[in-house]
């Protein structure tokens, strides 16, 4: 019963997205009556929930803030993905027995009836190249590459046989984020925003940073709204000079004249609505109201350069710059602010050791240094404020990388590089109740593939809203005709990692 | 081999019943049809229709019946669907033979071959779904899905440990394979003594040995194995549910005593109070939210709070009690006292980076229930401190960067459910830390102040060797 009015109530708005006038006379007796009958069959009810929220809950107010499906321990989520995967083999999976294995050819049994973005014929197996040390109480393996982090290993949970399916960035990346590597489905931030609003009407409910010199090669999709209306795709602010353009009224315009000027859009846009009933119209309302109160709201939040010196000290930030550490500071300053998902991409970690920048002894050790004083810094400055339970860090790539030398065409690249590798690598999560100083999944003896507590995308996108009160499983929207989810037919929450 | 070799051919059943069904009925149809002189063209298709549907139903009997010695069905079902299957197997071919003869009496054959075909049908359905598949929907006859297995129990410690508990737990995970309908692996769990026969592999249960009993060693294997219990595409066991059961046996595996009646130790008891309070397991531990119910804040209080710009919103969905936030709230101190109407349902308030002053916290004193307070970055002093005393359900509170000294703090030392105290960037010094170590001991105090020391790699990059 509940799903037919559910196909209906989606299948008439989907007919008012293509209503013309002409449609709409030649069709005017259909299209009242099919309203009877979604009536008569009871209206929906998309989010089963109670009574009390939906009374709050205002269609043409698609970002206010909403219930979790039940008390999550996450109020919002920091995601840092390293664009390009970085090398686990090189960071936190300590692989001794492959250091015994270095220049030697890689056995067949490892290459027999798998793929590689570009290993070709017989490559040679590459030890690990950093120096590995256990650190903190709960003895996990950090290398030298990244110092600072190895000082806070106890506050951190290392997922260590992360697989994925995708051995090419654009579609892995996809796949981490939106749960497809197809194009067209909502990002997980999308769906946050989705289900959670966000408590701060001022600023985006979603925002995306980007460092590296890149966007991420999935492109802008990896933060897109999918099938879910617009008004909950991720915002990208600029990460170098102002992150937000034109905050300023131009010349001879005045903040109440704007206000009119907006209000009277809206008024046309609302009338628009009233016929049409495109839900996208009230993502446009929606849109320009923010417009208007970020130009007051964003000055204040969005620039990093008043925060006090031993702040920058300790993220080492150096407002004005693009870089990763800039945006990570700015990231804690928005969900201080109370905006919902900040995701950060960093470009420029695709080891594959054709150039000095892409070798994992050189580039990728400048790499991690980039990044490792700011994502620690992040951690205790959450802690300290007493944010740490509220917000959810999440820290990785796209996939691994493999414990072979990359060749190219058979021929070895110039520099010590890694090629995809899809079978085994490691993500890390702290924060937003997930347990301090653990550790999930083994890999075998030289790293190739998970041989315990394997975890895959799907695992961690159903653990991330767990933390933050959904059940991937029952959290939905209907398109199409069947309900959609993110983590789709699969997922399962990492219990071994939560506190 | 022949074992396998009909093993393989029983599985083709499901998808060959499929056949007699449609073809038989589309004959049927067909035939009723062609009384009418607008259809007669189609009575030549009757006879083809029999015939194949005759043929398919003869296939469907063999291969069903190499089914039904593979798989551990109910033998009673098997034996009435078998049966009904070959009487509507040789009354399809009768139906052929008969049809060319042009009976007038051959109308009562059809009617009863399309009987036959739907209770045949259904006996069969029932034996792969479940008896009551069709009906389950109609209404909760019986909870045979879902994930909140248990509901609530008004008094946990009188309820009986098997009856209310555990049996519950069974019913909703395990009988729809090793229930009356199924019993794979030839175990029977949805009554006493079937239990306590077990099945093929031994010993389903030992009583007070957990590690010998077959069950517990099945439920507690990785999902990866094969031998894991539920089969990893069906409804997995919740930790609770796994506790709940675990415990029964530990226990002596009683199928009468109440719970009461049993040792309970640290471990149980906060999954038996999770039962009373009727919430599902794995919010259990990431909740805060208090167990005492509450009643529903009346939608207008709530709408003239949204009205005044306070972000109010249930902390979940299925629960009343509410959290708000005012950091788009404007002129705090004149609305704050609306907070007033929701007293009884606010738990966490969030007055974080607003311009809140003390005053505007004296208000704080009337909202009992408060656990979580957010002050962080106020303008608020010890004057405010003095309503947060009275916040006897207080776990956290948050003062990073604001202007509240020692003297403050030390009022909140009444304060038994504190947990988490944030001082960072307070008028508190570190010299002052160490005497609140002291008076608040059961409470996780952070001053903040990390520092991240400036290494030299920090800012040096390694470059490629010369030549390259």
């Amino acid at each position: 019963m509940k799903d037919h009015s559910k196909i209906i109530n989606e299948s008439l708005e989907e007919k008012n997205r293509f209503f013309t006038r002409r449609h709409f006379l030649k069709e005017a007796s259909f299209g009242f009556g099919g309203l009877a009958l979604a009536n008569l069959l009871g209206g929906c009810n998309f989010n089963d929930s109670t009574a009390a929220s939906n009374i709050l809950f205002d269609p043409a107010n698609p970002l206010l803030p909403r219930s979790p499906m039940f008390a999550g321990k996450a109020k919002s989520v920091i995601y840092l993905h390293m664009a390009g995967a970085p090398s686990q083999l090189e960071l936190f999976d300590y692989k001794p027995e492959l250091m015994k294995m270095d220049g030697q050819d890689c056995p067949q049994s490892l290459l027999e009836g798998k793929k590689f973005a570009f290993i070709r014929g017989v490559p040679k197996m590459l030890g690990p190249q950093a120096k590995f040390k256990q650190h903190g109480e709960s003895g996990a393996w950090i290398s030298d590459y990244l110092p600072h982090l190895s000082t806070i290993a106890d506050e951190v949970s290392f997922l260590k046989a992360v697989t994925t399916d995708q051995f090419n960035h654009a579609p892995a990346q996809l796949l981490m984020h939106t749960g497809s590597p197809r194009l067209g489905r909502p990002s997980m931030g999308s769906w946050v925003t989705y289900g959670l609003g966000t408590e701060n009407q001022n600023l985006p409910g979603y925002v995306v940073l980007t460092s590296g010199g890149r966007n991420p090669d999935s492109g802008k999709s990896v933060w897109g709204s999918g099938f879910l209306p617009s008004v909950y795709q991720g915002v990208q602010c600029r990460s170098e000079g102002d992150p937000v353009l034109f905050l300023n009224d131009p010349d001879g315009i005045s903040r109440d004249l704007r206000k009119a000027s907006i209000n009277t859009i809206n008024e046309i846009n609302q009338q628009q609505y009233k016929e049409f009933k495109d839900p996208e119209i009230l993502s446009r309302i929606a849109q320009y109201e923010m417009a208007y109160k970020m130009q007051i709201s964003v000055p204040g939040v969005m620039n990093i350069a008043d925060e006090p010196q031993y702040i920058h000290d300790m993220y080492g930030t150096k407002p004005g710059k693009e870089s990763f550490a800039n945006n990570v500071l700015l990231a804690r300053k928005l969900v201080e602010k109370g905006v919902r998902f900040v995701q950060l991409f960093d470009w420029g970690w695709d080891a594959h050791g054709t150039d000095a920048n892409l070798a994992i002894d050189i580039g990728h050790i400048n790499k991690c240094r980039s990044v490792d004083k700011a994502m620690t810094a992040l951690i205790l400055d959450l802690k300290q404020r007493g944010l740490l339970d509220d917000v959810l860090v999440v820290w990785g790539g796209e996939f691994g990388r493999t414990p072979m030398q990359e060749n190219r065409a058979g021929k070895a690249v110039p520099f010590k590089g890694r090629d995809h590798h899809t079978e085994a690598f490691t993500i890390w999560m702290a924060g937003g109740g997930i347990k301090k100083g653990g550790s999930y999944g083994e890999t075998d003896e030289i790293g190739y593939s998970s041989i315990s507590g394997k975890t895959t995308a799907f695992d961690i996108q159903a653990t991330i809203l767990n933390q933050l009160g959904f059940n991937h499983e029952k959290f939905t929207y209907q398109f199409q005709g069947r309900p959609f989810r993110l983590t789709d037919v699969s997922g399962r929450v990492i219990t071994e990692i939560l506190a | 081999m022949i074992g396998t070799i009909t093993e393989f051919i029983g599985h083709f059943h499901p998808v060959l019943v499929h056949l007699p069904i449609g073809i038989l009925l589309l004959a049927a149809l067909l035939f009723f049809l062609s009384a009418k002189e607008k259809y007669q063209s189609l009575r030549p298709a009757v006879g083809i229709s029999l015939l194949a549907g005759a043929c398919s139903a003869i296939l469907s009997c063999i291969s069903g019946y190499f089914l039904s010695t593979t798989d551990d069905y109910d033998q009673q079902l098997v034996f009435q669907h078998q049966w009904m299957g070959i009487a509507t197997a040789i009354l399809s071919v009768l139906a052929y033979l008969i049809f060319k003869q042009q009976k007038s009496w051959f109308k009562w054959i059809m009617i009863l071959l399309t009987l036959m075909i739907i209770v045949t049908g259904h006996l069969g359905g029932s034996l792969t779904h479940g008896s009551d598949y069709l009906t389950a929907s109609l209404g909760n006859i019986k909870n045979n899905t879902g994930n909140a297995t248990l509901k609530p129990i008004a008094d946990v410690q009188e309820a009986v440990l098997y009856a209310d508990v555990v049996q519950p737990i069974l019913q909703s995970k395990c009988y729809s394979c090793h229930g009356s309908n199924k019993q794979k692996g030839k175990l029977r769990l949805d009554q006493q003594e079937f239990i306590l026969k077990g099945g093929k592999s031994g010993e389903t249960l030992v009583a007070g040995k957990t590690d010998e009993s077959e069950m517990i060693k099945r439920i507690l294997l990785p999902k990866e194995d094969d031998d894991h219990m539920p089969p990893v595409e069906k409804p997995q066991l919740s930790k609770n549910d796994i506790a709940l059961i675990n415990w029964w046996v530990a226990s002596g595996a009683d199928f009468n005593k109440k719970i009461k009646e049993l040792p309970q130790n640290e471990k149980i008891k906060p999954v038996l109070l999770a039962l009373q309070s009727g919430r599902v397991t794995e919010e259990i531990k990431i909740s805060a939210i208090p167990l005492k119910p509450v009643e529903k804040a009346r939608d207008s209080i709530l709408l003239k709070l949204k009205a005044a710009g306070i972000m109010i919103v249930p902390v979940a969905q299925n629960s009343n009690y509410l959290s708000a936030n005012f950091i788009t709230t404007e002129n705090i101190d004149k609305h704050i006292g609306l907070l007033l109407s929701i007293a009884p349902q606010l738990i966490w308030l969030k007055l974080g980076n607003t311009k809140v002053s003390d005053s505007g916290l004296a208000i704080l004193a009337k909202l009992p229930n408060i656990t979580r307070l957010y002050l962080d970055n106020t303008k608020i002093s010890d004057v405010g401190l003095q309503s947060v005393k009275q916040l006897k359900q207080l776990q956290y509170i948050n003062l990073t960067g604001t202007s509240v000294t020692l003297n403050g703090i030390l009022q909140l030392k009444e304060l038994k459910n504190l947990q988490e105290l944030y001082l960072y960037k307070s008028g508190v010094t570190s010299a002052d830390y160490i005497s609140l170590k002291n008076i608040f001991q059961k409470t996780k105090i952070d001053t903040g102040g990390y520092k991240l020391e400036m290494i030299a790699s920090d800012t040096l990059l390694v470059k490629p060797p010369l030549g390259k």
